[in-house]
């Protein structure tokens, strides 16, 4: 067990989650098996005025949500100078057993939050509120993915042992054989940059046909390939280390912290890239949507572009 | 154009107390028409007023203007609608004491973003109307009650708005001033508003002018 002063931050505005998230929960439940847009009987006039105090709870956990997650790398970060072996945040997701399901569960759960919010930001927008009763059944389930990400995270700071050797990141996304790397890197690095430019193409080409729904998979699919090749190839270049491949050393002061950057528009432009897809907008809308999600996309592939081919001019080699 | 349709009003005090401001309301007003709404304080008549605005919500039944359901518009579409439609001419005024006349009756047009000769314009007009040009510039603070009513009148009226809701509006002024608004109600229903006004003030009852006087008592119409 440890208890830095962040992670206490995190543990007491997890519970203070909890007990908000609990409420907002309950009222869902009401307002998902209640509601009738058309009534305007007692029942109704009190579920409206609850839906507003639910979707006001669950808006406030998502903009504490997000910069929350950012403490949470850089607590990772600050926690992996006391573990002995660790060198970044990697060192303490893989401390114990729970880190790497807990890590994609924080990602998965923002993606659901924004989802949420941009779903409520266009209900409120109709008069009849089409959504009410979708966002709300949403929320349920999002609920539990939401708790036990809290349950996960408190078990697996609990089960952090400061006397054990954890590996560091080197080890973890190592290419040698045994590594659950190993099978990703032997795909190839030709193969895996090609299959990122090739993905980028399909979202640009859907992106000009403004074919939605292809739109939307091409970006689901671009989470995935483009975090892929982040750690196997770009990421090399980054550090300008050819055997380097971890997914948190540039969240650091060394590299100016710019794996913030990178996620962040990697993160905006899939995730307004969903939005196409998966909400029923106006044109106007949709088309804002689109264009938010383009432009980080393209800015997301530029930057990462950029490395190798600003280490090839320096350098005149490829790592 | 204004429908309540058995509308309730209860005020949650706490868990265990509650009271009943209306039960069971059911209230046409047409286009044009001008409506006085009489009885005592803690009759009612407000909690008409007040959800005909959209300022609050009924505990069930509904409101409708226009064929519209005001009653279920969440806060920003209440906004629009209060906003185009509602000119509310409050008991205390409610102006803001250190801003200008002009300043206070502008406030309505602030969201719209009008160009400044188009508001100037609307400014003219509401002011002239109300016999309170020469005090465009004065500070609302310093003016008498009357002449605050006046800029209260004028701010309800400068979007034109179809529907104009008073709530004991004479409730502050000595009888001559009672008088003269009265007058401005008359001025205002020939250019076609539908008024309703919440009084217990007698200088209003059997006027030529009003179409009908409605007695709210207990929460109810009574008929």
């Amino acid at each position: 067990m440890i208890l830095s002063p962040e992670i206490l931050t995190i543990l007491i505005l997890n519970a203070i989650f909890a007990l908000f998230g609990t409420v907002a929960f309950v009222l869902s439940v009401r307002i998902f098996l209640k509601w009738d847009a058309n009534a305007t009987t007692k029942t109704q006039y009190a579920l409206e005025k609850q839906s507003y105090l639910a979707a006001t709870i669950v808006k406030y956990i998502f903009a504490i949500k997000v910069p929350l997650f950012l403490f949470f790398i850089f607590t990772l970060d600050k926690i992996s100078n006391v573990l002995t072996g660790a060198m970044c945040g990697a060192g303490v997701v893989d401390a114990t057993d729970y880190g790497n399901y807990l890590f994609v569960l924080k990602i998965i759960n923002l993606y659901i939050f924004a989802y949420w919010i941009v779903l409520h930001n266009e209900d409120v927008k109709h008069e009849n509120q089409p959504y009410t009763k979708l966002k709300f059944g949403f929320f349920i389930v999002a609920f539990f993915l939401f708790i036990g990400e809290i349950i996960l995270e408190g078990i697996m700071f609990g089960a952090i042992d400061l006397e054990e050797m954890v590996s560091c990141c080197g080890t973890i996304y190592s290419s040698s054989a045994g590594s659950y790397m190993a099978q990703i890197f032997a795909i190839g690095n030709t193969t895996l940059v090609s299959i990122f430019y090739l993905n980028y193409l399909l979202i640009t080409l859907f992106f000009f046909l403004k074919r939605r729904y292809l739109y939307s998979v091409a970006n689901l699919l671009f989470i995935v390939i483009s975090i892929v090749t982040l750690i196997t190839f770009f990421g090399t270049y980054i550090y300008e280390l050819p055997s380097h491949h971890c997914a948190f050393c540039y969240l650091q002061s060394d590299y100016y912290y710019v794996g913030y950057l990178i996620y962040a528009l990697l993160f905006l432009g899939t995730f307004y890239g969903l939005v196409t897809g998966f909400i029923e907008t106006d044109a106007k809308n949709r088309l804002r949507n689109y264009k938010i999600s383009f432009a980080f996309n393209t800015l997301y592939v530029i930057l990462l572009s950029l490395y190798p081919i600003i280490f090839y001019i320096k350098n005149g080699v490829w790592l | 154009m204004i429908q309540l349709r058995d509308v309730t009003k209860i005020y949650e005090l706490n868990k265990n107390d509650s009271v009943t401001a209306l039960a069971d309301v059911n209230l046409d007003i047409k286009e044009g028409e001008l409506v006085v709404l009489k009885g005592a304080s803690g009759s009612g008549k407000s909690s008409i007023l007040s959800i005909i605005a959209a300022l609050s919500k009924p505990t069930s039944g509904e409101v409708l203007v226009d064929g519209k359901k005001i009653s279920k518009l969440l806060d920003n579409f209440a906004s629009v609608y209060r906003r185009d439609n509602i000119g509310f001419i409050f008991q205390k005024y409610n102006l803001v004491p250190t801003l200008s006349v002009r300043d206070n009756i502008l406030l309505p047009l602030v969201p719209l973003n009008l160009e400044e000769s188009v508001a100037q314009e609307k400014l003219n007009v509401v002011m002239k109307l109300f016999a309170i040009e020469h005090k465009e510039s004065a500070i609302v603070k310093n003016l008498s009650g009357g002449e605050q009513q006046r800029v209260a009148i004028a701010r309800a009226n400068v979007n034109s708005p179809k529907i104009i809701l008073a709530d004991e509006p004479t409730a502050n002024l000595d009888e001559k001033l009672s008088l003269a608004f009265i007058e401005i109600l008359r001025e205002l229903k020939s250019l076609g508003k539908t008024i309703v006004i919440a009084t217990h003030d007698p200088l209003f009852f059997g006027l030529d002018f009003v179409d009908r006087e409605i007695e709210v008592h207990n929460g109810k119409i009574l008929l």
